[in-house]
């Protein structure tokens, strides 16, 4: 057992960490909150040059042919750096899809481009049941044919060029990538709370041929798992990292913040909530490891990654909660960064399977009958 | 990074599966119960297999009967037998205290008894603390007094687990006064049998007997059974307190594990209300949560494991995962008495109780785990200052 990160992680996780925070400073996550757009053009084309978005694609498309776990540190730094936009949902899921789905003409004609990060591709899969079960993807595909319905939930889909939509066909399920100014797709914005770019996607009568195939008829169960798997363990480290810095931030304050003539970290109840806050951040983090290292090695994983999502969505949740508690009413205001870092812990929590779902599997797992 | 077992490590678990299966632990007579801490109850004759072995002194150098074997070894044989539910309760305090023998003990010591713990004959208890000496271990005030070749020891001491079934005592001491409170502490190792010590029980609130309070009275001991430097022993105990929680702890996640498979088991096989417990949403994710916990659980302390291998600075990582190991054993104990409803309350021997009466033992005893080797409030404070920086607390002088 070996906790320690290679020199080429831990190279990659230095320039990550230097690079965000020149770069995506504190004031331009500020910023981005209150932005309609939420994406920093000029930001995204700088990550896209130290080669981000191709981490995960083989180097003969273009990319640098990283494992998951590279990729899962490199996540873990963008949540500590609270940096929004489409990374998750394009360079990591999209990418993971069109990695396990795509035939080689398709590879060599999406895979650069995703490299390079000028096509950015985002993962319709909800519907009205707001399941990441696979099972629960009803949308009728006929191909060629047109289809009618409309997906939920969809992420980042103003800045996207394409979709990648899981439909029902005989019984199973197939993908197809769509490039979302298809006539008859609309993208309608949801207001969440967390800010997030979420949408709903309606598709009415819109045209689909085989050229819009991801992969054959009926198999897009396994690429779309693969891209949940990867998708969800990268909301797991962004997750870890935004409570990581939570953590720091809170460690800070208690240091520093004088009431009564002493810092509030000398006192036992904000000490013992300190402690409190390693814990869960520590804990997360290695089940967050184990379950990337297991799929990087090609291990059976299904389990671990369903405990290391479920784990971190709630132990994270807890420790914005706890920083909450610690900053007091400053923690409170909106220019603060506490509650910025809070929602996207919440809005991962859901992402890729609410914690309830992954631990289903877990249950599955243990053999709970 | 590498979460997997090594090929040696995953043979040498194939080598300590077929011990159990070909030396069942229940067959094993035991001397002392079990206080639900992972290492199952205190048994001389459980030692001394795996003594036979050749397991207790595998790590050990060459020089000192050992095989120099990894340490992760160690780490393997725990989670096989606590896996297992075996007796081991004495092992984890014979490996601490034969690499303090083997770092700083006297030739006697090493002569006498490094070959008795690798025999598995020789097992020790701990005389730390004493009744106005608890989470503040240095308002102890059991003296040793220099007369000769000797030191003669007057004191109380208290909550020494297994002291009156193991072969020796630790017993921590004033030496001399200092000007700084820390210093002038001595280790003793004490056979149990030296006149002058009554050993005498304490029932504990599961009605058995598993600590003991010690009354020295005139202790004769040779100086050469001092472990460790005159004067110095609060600092080697305070550097031996992160190893002390880890390998007094390191057990409970596999422990646990196997606590947790039991209970799946009695959900499937339960019916309630004409169903299966385990068709109830509530059950299922209440257990399958307590599964995520103990993986987490066993994570924190392999990545202790690494530095404690590493030789790397430990601040905090220890007692995170002490605290961590106590409070999660004390929700699966609650959560087990909440599956087995009225049944959970039997113990075991009684009519009628279910899964042995285990989990009402492990109720009970996992209440003291959160206090035994530093409460969960001591160790919190610990993680917040010595691991966070945070200022501490004004102290006593």
């Amino acid at each position: 057992m070996d906790f320690r990160p290679s020199s080429a992680q831990q190279m990659l996780v230095a320039t990550a960490r230097e690079v965000l925070r020149k770069e995506c400073p504190p004031e331009l996550v500020q910023r981005l909150a209150l932005d309609p757009r939420g994406f920093d053009d000029t930001l995204w084309r700088r990550l896209a040059e130290l080669g981000w978005p191709g981490l995960l694609i083989p180097p003969e498309h273009g990319g640098s042919g990283g494992s998951l776990l590279d990729v899962i540190l490199l996540v873990e730094e963008i949540g500590r750096a609270g940096l929004p936009g489409p990374f998750v949902t394009s360079a990591v899921a999209g990418t993971t899809a069109v990695l396990a789905a795509a035939e080689a003409d398709a590879r060599r004609r999406l895979l650069p481009a995703l490299a390079t990060g000028e096509r950015l591709v985002t993962l319709a899969v909800l519907e009205s049941s707001a399941s990441f079960d696979v099972d629960a993807v009803a949308l009728a595909g006929a191909v060629p044919g047109r289809l009618t319905g409309s997906k939920l939930f969809v992420p980042d889909a103003h800045v996207a060029h394409d979709a990648i939509v899981a439909v029902r066909e005989q019984g199973d399920v197939s993908l197809l990538l769509l490039p979302l100014d298809r006539a008859g797709l609309a993208r309608l914005p949801l207001d969440t709370m967390s800010g997030e770019k979420l949408f709903e996607l309606t598709l009415d009568g819109v045209a689909v041929s085989a050229d819009d195939r991801l992969g054959r008829a009926g198999e897009g169960r396994r690429p779309l798992a693969a891209a949940l798997t990867a998708g969800a363990l990268a909301r797991t480290a962004e997750m870890v990292g935004a409570a990581q810095r939570v953590l720091e931030l809170a460690v800070e304050h208690a240091r520093t913040r004088v009431q009564g003539g002493r810092p509030i970290g000398g006192h036992q109840a904000i000490q013992h909530a300190c402690a409190d806050l390693v814990r869960d951040v520590d804990a997360a983090r290695g089940l967050l490891y184990a379950a990337a290292w297991r799929v990087a090695e090609g291990l059976a994983a299904e389990a671990d990654v369903a405990m290391a999502k479920a784990y971190a969505g709630e132990a994270c949740l807890a420790v914005a909660r706890r920083g909450h508690q610690i900053f007091g009413a400053i923690g409170y205001c909106e220019e603060h960064p506490l509650h910025l870092l809070h929602k996207r812990i919440h809005a991962a929590s859901l992402d890729f399977g609410d914690t309830p779902l992954h631990l289903e599997t877990v249950a599955r797992a243990i053999g709970l009958a | 990074m590498d979460f997997g077992r090594s090929p040696d490590e995953e043979a040498f678990a194939d080598e300590v599966r077929r011990f159990l299966a070909e030396h069942p632990p229940e067959r094993f007579p035991l001397d002392g119960v079990d206080a639900g801490y992972g290492s199952g109850a205190h048994s001389h004759a459980f030692m001394r297999a795996l003594g036979e072995r050749g397991w207790l002194a595998m790590c050990w150098p060459e020089a000192f009967g050992g095989q120099a074997r990894p340490m992760f070894l160690k780490l393997v044989l725990l989670e096989e037998l606590a896996l297992a539910g075996a007796p081991f309760g004495p092992l984890a305090g014979s490996w601490q205290t034969a690499d303090a023998i083997i770092a700083y003990g006297t030739e006697r010591l090493r002569r006498e008894l490094l070959p008795a713990i690798a025999r598995g004959e020789a097992t020790f208890w701990q005389g730390y603390s004493e009744p106005d000496a608890g989470s503040d271990l240095l308002a102890l005030t059991t003296e040793a007094k220099r007369d000769g070749e000797h030191w003669i020891i007057r004191g109380h001491k208290i909550w020494s687990s297994h002291a009156g079934v193991s072969t020796h005592g630790l017993v921590f001491t004033r030496t001399s006064r200092e000007a700084r409170r820390s210093r002038g502490f001595s280790m003793f190792v004490v056979p149990s049998t030296t006149p002058g010590m009554d050993i005498r029980p304490i029932r504990s609130l599961t009605g058995d007997i598993y600590h003991y309070e010690v009354f020295l009275d005139e202790v004769r001991v040779p100086a050469d059974l001092m472990l460790g430097p005159e004067g110095e022993g609060f600092v080697a105990l305070l550097n031996g307190l992160d190893s002390d929680r880890f390998w007094g702890r390191f057990y409970k996640a596999p422990a646990l594990l196997r606590v947790l498979r039991r209970l799946v088991d009695y959900a499937n096989t339960t019916v309630v209300a004409g169903a299966p417990l385990a068709r109830d949403p509530v059950v299922r994710r209440r257990l399958a949560a307590m599964a995520a916990e103990i993986a987490a659980l066993r994570l924190l302390f392999y990545r202790a494991a690494c530095l404690l291998r590493d030789g790397a600075p430990i601040t905090y990582e220890t007692a995170v995962a002490k605290v961590y190991a106590d409070e999660t054993g004390q929700k699966l104990a609650r959560l087990g008495l909440e599956l087995l409803g009225p049944w959970g309350v039997l113990r075991r021997g009684s009519r009628a109780a279910r899964l042995d009466g285990d989990i009402a033992h492990a109720y009970l005893t996992s209440l003291g785990h959160t206090i035994a080797g530093g409460t969960a409030e001591v160790l919190r404070t610990t993680v917040a200052v010595r691991g966070l920086g945070l200022p501490a607390e004004p102290k006593a002088r």
